[in-house]
C-alpha cells in the first residue's frame, strides 16, 4: 500500500520552478569538497550530452517559445578554486567559474569571478540570446524577428577591502540579425509592404570610479560613458505585393537607412554616513548627457491607386539631445530600539531638446522642411516617509505616507508644413498615498502579514494611469524542518474617471504552495494559483466612417496555474524527479471587437533521471513535453517532445 | 631585596588575574564543535573579515565558556530582523545598491539578509544566496511565477536573466519614469532610467518624435515584462484596444487637458487592416522622421 501511496504522490506532485527547463541536471559529479592541489581545493564539474526535440504542429511559436534544438552541447559546467589558506595565493585566491547551455543552445550564459584577497576581484558574465519571433497575432507573420542578442558585463575592483578602492567597468550589448518590418506606400492611404532590416545594435559602456571613506562618511564616485550605434538597413530590393490584395498601389523598390549613433556620459556620486549611532544618511547624485546623432535615407519607387507612376525620396538629419539629474537623500532614524523610521526624498529633472531638417522629393517635386524638435520635460518631486515599529516579538506595525508631485511641460508644432504652429502645454499631477501593515509571528514557524496601501492622485496624464487605487495584500507562511506552506492573496483596485470617462482595473490573486519531506530523501512540491484581472475602459474610434463614442473595452484574463513535482534519492545513487506544469488562462472568448480575452492552454510534463556511475562521474537522462493550445489563432498550436541524454564527470 | 620583588610579582600577579580577559577567543576555538560550519568556511567570502567567526557573532569567549549557550554569542536564528540587518550592515552599509535597504519593501516585511543569504550552507559561491536567484524570488513572488510560464516572457527559467537585472532587492530610489511612489524594488539603468533600457537600448531615444508614454509612466503603460500571450509582451492579446484604451480623447487627460488624440475617420476599425496599428505605426517608440512615427 505504501510504495501505491508513493507513486501516486510521485506521479500528481512536482516542481518548484515555473515552467522549468529540464537540463541542466541539478546534480553534480564529483566530491562536493573537492580536491586540493598546490595549495588550492578545486571543486568541478561538467555536464554534456546531446538535445533532441520532435516538434509537431507550429514550428515557429515553438522556436519563439522554447527553442531548443538537437545537437551535442556543453550543458553546464561549475568550477571553483579557492586558496586552503585565504590570502597566501600568488595571483589568485578564487576562481569561481559557472557556464550553461555552451555550445548551441540558444540560451547561452557564463559567469566567472577571479580575485585576491586586498588586491583585486573580477567580475564577468557573459550571455547570448538566440531569438525568434514570427509575432503572428500582432502583424500576421510581418514583423518578425530572428536575432541574437549578446550581452558582456565586466567589473573590476582594485585594492578591495581598502579605504580608498578603485572601480573598472565595460559592458557591451549587441543585437544582429535579420527581421521585417513594413511600410505604408505611396503614402499614408497606401498599401503595407513588408521589407527585410538588417538589424545591427551596439552598445558599449565603460566605467571609472572610486569609493573612499573620509570623516566616518563613505563616497562612491563613478564616471561612466556610454556609446550606442544603431546602424540597422533596409537594403535595396523588390518587395512585390502588399499585403491587401484589392489595394492596386505596388512598390517596386525600395532602400533605406537609419544609422543612429550617440552617447550618453554619466556621473554617480553618492555618500553614506553612519558617524551617529541612531542616524544614517545616505545621499545619491546623478547626471547624464544624453545625445544621439542621426540621418534618415528612403527611397521607394511604385506605382499608385491609378498605375500612376510614384517615387519618393525622403532625407531626414538631426541630432537630438537629452540631460537627466537625479537626486535622492534617504534619512534612517533610530529613535528606539524597535522603531525605524526613514524618510527619502527625490528630485528628477529631464527635458528633450534637440533639431532635424526634413527633406522629400516626391514625384520630382523636392520639399525641404525644418523639424522642430517636440520638447518635453518632466519634473518629479517625490518624498516618502516609512515607519516600521517592533511591538514585540510576535508582533509589527509599518505605516507611511508618500507624496509626488510631476509636472510635464512641452511644446510641439502642430504641422511641418509652413505656418508652422506651436502648441505649449503644462500639466502637473499630485500622488498622495498611505500605507499600512501588520505583521505577525505567533509562533516561530507561523507568519501572518497583511499590507494595505490607498493612493489619490488629481490629474493622471493617461486614461489607464493610477489614479483612485487601493491595494491589500495578505500572507501567511508556516515552515518547519519536513512542511513549509505559504499561502498568498492579493487585490489591485484602481480607477480613473472624469465625469464623461471610466477606466476601471481590478486584478485578484490567490495562491498555495506546499513542500514536504517526509523523509531525508523524499521531497514532494504542489502549489496553484489563480489571476484574475478585469479592466473596463471607454473607447472613442470610427468605424464604417461614424464615430463611435460610447464603447467601452473589456479584457479578462482568469490565469490558473497548477505545479506538482516529486524528487527523490535512492540508495544515495540516483536522483529522479518528476514535474508536471500547467498554465491556463480560463477567460471566455470574447464575442464582441473590444471584448478581449486570450484563453489558452500551456503545460509541461518533464521527467529527469540522473545515476551516479562512479564517484566522478553521473548519467544523466531528461525528457519534457511541451503542448500549447489557443483558441485565438489555432495555428499556432504546438505539441513538442524534447529531451537530453548526458554524462556530469569531475576530474 | 627578595622579599620586594617577591612581593612586586604578587602585586602585579593579582593584578593580572583579576583584569578583564580578551573577550575574543579567536576561530579555532569554534571548530571543536562547529566543525561544519567551519572546515570550509575557507571558500566563503567571509574568510576575509578581520575576526573570523567572531566577526559576525561577535566575542566568542563567553559562549565557550559558558559550555555553548546560545544567549552568550550572536546567533542570528534568535535575533529579530531587525537586529540581523544591521549586524550585516555594520561592512555592508557602504555599497551604493544598498542606500534604501531600510525602506525596501523587504524590509518593511521583516523579509532581510538571513532569509535570502545563507553564510554557511550557500548554493551560489557568488552572493552566496540560499537557492539559486529565481528558486529564492519565485518562493515568495508566487504570482510573478506564474507570469514567467506564459508563452512569452524574458529568459528567466533559461537562466541567461535574471531577478537582479531589473530589479534591486536591497531597495532602490523612488522610480523616475512614473510618479515616484511605484514601482519600488526596480534597479535603475546606467542613466537614471527605467531599467528596460539597458537592454533595449533602441529604444532610449531621445527621438525628434517621442511616444510620451514612456517616458510619462514608463515601458509598463502598454507592456507586461515578466510574461504575457502576446508576442511582444504588451498588455493585451490584440493591438488596438491597448492603443485605443489611452487614444480616446477623454477630456481632462494629455499634455493640453484635452484628452490623447483619436485615430483619423480613415481608420475604420472594423476593417481588420486598421486593427494591427503597429503594421503601419512601426516607430512606435519614438521617430526622428514622422510624427505619427510611420517610419
Amino acid at each position: 500500500m505504501r510504495p501505491l501511496l508513493l507513486l501516486c504522490a510521485l506521479i500528481f506532485t512536482a516542481g518548484l520552478s515555473a515552467q522549468p527547463v529540464v537540463a541542466p541536471t541539478p546534480q553534480r559529479a564529483g566530491d562536493a569538497k573537492g580536491e586540493d592541489l598546490a595549495g588550492y581545493n578545486i571543486v568541478n564539474s561538467f555536464e554534456s550530452g546531446y538535445r533532441f526535440r520532435a516538434v509537431d504542429g507550429n514550428l515557429g511559436k515553438f522556436r519563439s517559445d522554447v527553442n531548443f534544438g538537437n545537437g551535442i552541447r556543453l550543458l553546464g559546467s561549475h568550477l571553483t578554486v579557492h586558496s586552503k589558506k585565504p590570502g597566501t595565493g600568488k595571483f589568485f585566491d578564487e576562481i569561481v567559474l559557472s557556464t550553461q547551455g555552451l555550445g548551441n543552445d540558444p540560451y547561452q550564459f557564463s559567469s566567472l569571478r577571479v580575485s585576491k584577497a586586498k588586491l583585486y576581484r573580477y567580475d564577468g558574465t557573459w550571455r547570448l540570446m538566440d531569438y525568434f519571433n514570427p509575432a503572428l497575432t500582432i502583424a500576421n507573420g510581418q514583423h518578425l524577428i530572428n536575432t541574437t542578442r549578446q550581452l558582456q558585463d565586466h567589473d573590476i575592483v582594485l585594492l578591495p577591502q581598502n579605504r580608498f578602492r578603485f572601480l573598472l567597468g565595460y559592458s557591451r550589448n549587441q543585437q544582429d540579425g535579420p527581421a521585417f518590418s513594413t511600410l505604408q506606400f505611396p503614402d499614408g492611404r497606401g498599401d503595407e509592404f513588408t521589407y527585410l532590416l538588417n538589424v545591427r545594435r551596439t552598445r558599449n559602456e565603460y566605467r571609472l570610479g572610486t569609493e573612499f571613506e573620509v570623516l566616518k562618511t563613505k563616497f562612491h564616485v563613478l564616471h561612466g560613458w556610454e556609446y550606442f550605434r544603431d546602424d540597422t538597413r533596409a537594403p535595396l530590393f523588390s518587395p512585390g505585393a502588399g499585403a491587401n490584395p484589392n489595394d492596386t498601389n505596388t512598390l517596386r523598390q525600395f532602400r533605406r537607412d537609419e544609422p543612429n549613433h550617440g552617447q550618453a556620459p554619466y556621473w554617480r556620486v553618492g555618500l553614506h554616513n553612519e558617524a551617529f549611532k541612531s542616524f544614517t544618511v545616505d545621499a545619491r547624485f546623478t547626471n547624464t548627457t544624453g545625445q544621439r546623432n542621426f540621418v534618415f535615407d528612403e527611397l521607394a519607387l511604385g506605382t499608385g491607386r491609378f498605375s500612376s507612376a510614384q517615387n519618393r525620396q525622403v532625407f531626414v538629419g538631426g541630432n537630438a539631445r537629452r540631460p537627466v539629474t537625479t537626486g535622492n537623500v534617504t534619512l534612517s532614524w533610530f529613535p528606539l530600539e524597535r522603531l525605524t523610521i526613514t524618510n527619502h526624498t527625490a528630485l528628477y529633472n529631464t527635458r528633450m531638446e534637440g533639431e532635424g531638417t526634413y527633406g522629400e522629393v516626391n514625384n520630382a517635386v523636392a520639399g525641404l522642411q525644418i523639424l522642430h524638435f517636440q520638447y518635453l520635460g518632466i519634473r518629479t518631486f517625490a518624498n516618502l516617509t516609512d515607519a516600521n515599529f517592533k511591538l514585540n516579538r510576535w508582533l509589527g506595525l509599518f505605516s507611511g505616507y508618500h507624496f509626488s508631485e510631476r509636472r510635464i511641460g512641452s511644446s510641439q508644432f502642430e504641422d511641418i508644413e509652413a505656418p508652422a504652429r506651436l502648441d505649449r502645454a503644462e500639466q502637473t499631477n499630485r500622488l498622495h498615498s498611505g500605507l499600512l501593515g501588520v505583521r505577525l509571528q505567533p509562533v516561530k514557524q507561523l507568519r501572518f502579514s497583511v499590507d494595505g496601501e490607498l493612493g489619490r492622485a488629481d490629474r493622471p496624464f493617461y486614461t489607464i494611469s493610477e489614479k483612485d487605487y487601493h491595494t491589500v495584500a495578505a500572507r501567511a507562511q508556516w515552515k518547519t524542518k519536513r512542511w513549509s506552506l505559504l499561502s498568498k492573496f492579493q487585490t489591485n483596485y484602481n480607477l480613473n474617471s472624469t465625469s464623461l470617462f471610466v477606466h476601471s482595473a481590478r486584478t485578484r490573486l490567490a495562491s498555495i504552495d506546499g513542500t514536504w519531506s517526509p523523509r531525508s530523501f523524499v521531497v514532494l512540491e504542489a502549489g496553484y494559483g489563480h489571476t484574475h484581472i478585469e479592466t473596463v475602459t471607454g473607447l472613442a474610434y470610427f468605424s464604417l466612417g461614424e464615430l463611435v463614442e460610447n464603447d467601452r473595452s473589456f479584457y479578462r484574463s482568469r490565469l490558473r496555474q497548477t505545479r506538482l513535482g516529486a524528487q527523490i534519492n535512492v540508495a544515495k545513487r540516483a536522483d529522479i524527479y518528476l514535474g508536471y506544469h500547467r498554465i491556463q488562462d480560463a477567460a471566455r472568448l470574447g464575442v464582441a471587437l473590444m471584448d478581449q480575452a486570450f484563453p489558452l492552454t500551456y503545460e509541461t510534463p518533464l521527467a529527469r533521471f540522473s545515476l551516479q556511475l562512479h564517484k566522478k562521474m553521473r548519467w544523466n537522462l531528461g525528457w519534457q513535453y511541451y503542448n500549447y493550445k489557443e483558441k485565438l489563432l489555432t495555428l499556432q498550436d504546438y505539441n513538442a517532445h524534447t529531451g537530453y541524454s548526458s554524462l556530469s564527470w569531475s576530474f | 631585596m627578595l622579599r620586594f620583588w617577591g612581593l612586586f610579582l604578587l602585586f602585579f600577579g593579582v593584578l593580572w588575574a583579576q583584569a578583564p580577559k580578551d573577550p575574543y577567543i579567536g576561530s579555532q576555538a569554534c571548530r571543536g564543535c562547529h566543525l561544519v560550519q567551519t572546515q570550509d568556511f575557507f571558500r566563503n567570502a567571509h574568510t576575509k573579515a578581520d575576526r573570523g567567526c567572531e566577526g559576525c557573532h561577535g566575542p566568542g569567549r563567553a559562549h565557550v565558556n559558558s559550555g555553548g549557550k546560545k544567549e552568550a554569542i550572536i546567533a542570528f536564528s534568535t535575533l529579530t530582523s531587525q537586529k540581523s540587518l544591521d549586524n550585516c550592515l555594520q561592512c555592508h552599509s557602504k555599497d551604493m545598491s544598498r542606500a534604501n535597504i531600510r525602506r525596501s519593501s523587504h524590509t518593511q516585511s521583516e523579509v532581510v539578509c538571513v532569509n535570502c543569504h545563507s553564510i554557511h550552507k550557500s548554493a551560489t559561491p557568488k552572493h552566496l544566496l540560499a537557492h539559486q536567484q529565481k528558486d529564492l524570488c519565485y518562493s515568495c513572488h508566487t504570482d510573478v511565477k506564474a507570469q514567467f510560464s506564459m508563452p512569452f516572457k524574458h529568459r528567466v527559467n533559461e537562466g541567461t536573466v535574471q531577478c537582479s537585472d531589473c530589479h534591486n532587492p536591497h531597495g532602490a530610489p523612488a522610480s523616475n519614469w512614473r510618479m515616484g511612489q511605484r514601482p519600488r524594488m526596480q534597479q535603475h539603468a546606467q542613466s537614471n532610467e527605467q531599467s528596460c533600457v539597458q537592454c533595449h537600448a533602441d529604444k532610449r531615444g531621445p527621438f525628434l518624435f517621442e511616444h510620451a508614454a514612456l517616458r510619462v509612466d514608463g515601458c509598463n503603460s502598454c507592456h507586461a515584462p515578466h510574461g504575457s500571450a502576446n508576442p511582444r509582451l504588451l498588455n493585451r492579446p490584440v493591438i488596438f484596444t491597448l492603443c485605443l484604451e489611452c487614444h480616446n480623447g477623454a477630456a481632462g487627460f494629455g499634455r493640453t487637458g484635452e484628452g490623447i488624440p483619436t485615430q483619423p475617420g480613415s481608420h475604420n476599425m472594423a476593417d481588420p487592416r486598421y486593427q494591427n496599428c503597429t503594421i503601419c505605426h512601426v516607430k512606435i517608440h519614438g521617430s526622428n522622421a514622422d510624427a505619427k512615427f510611420l517610419r
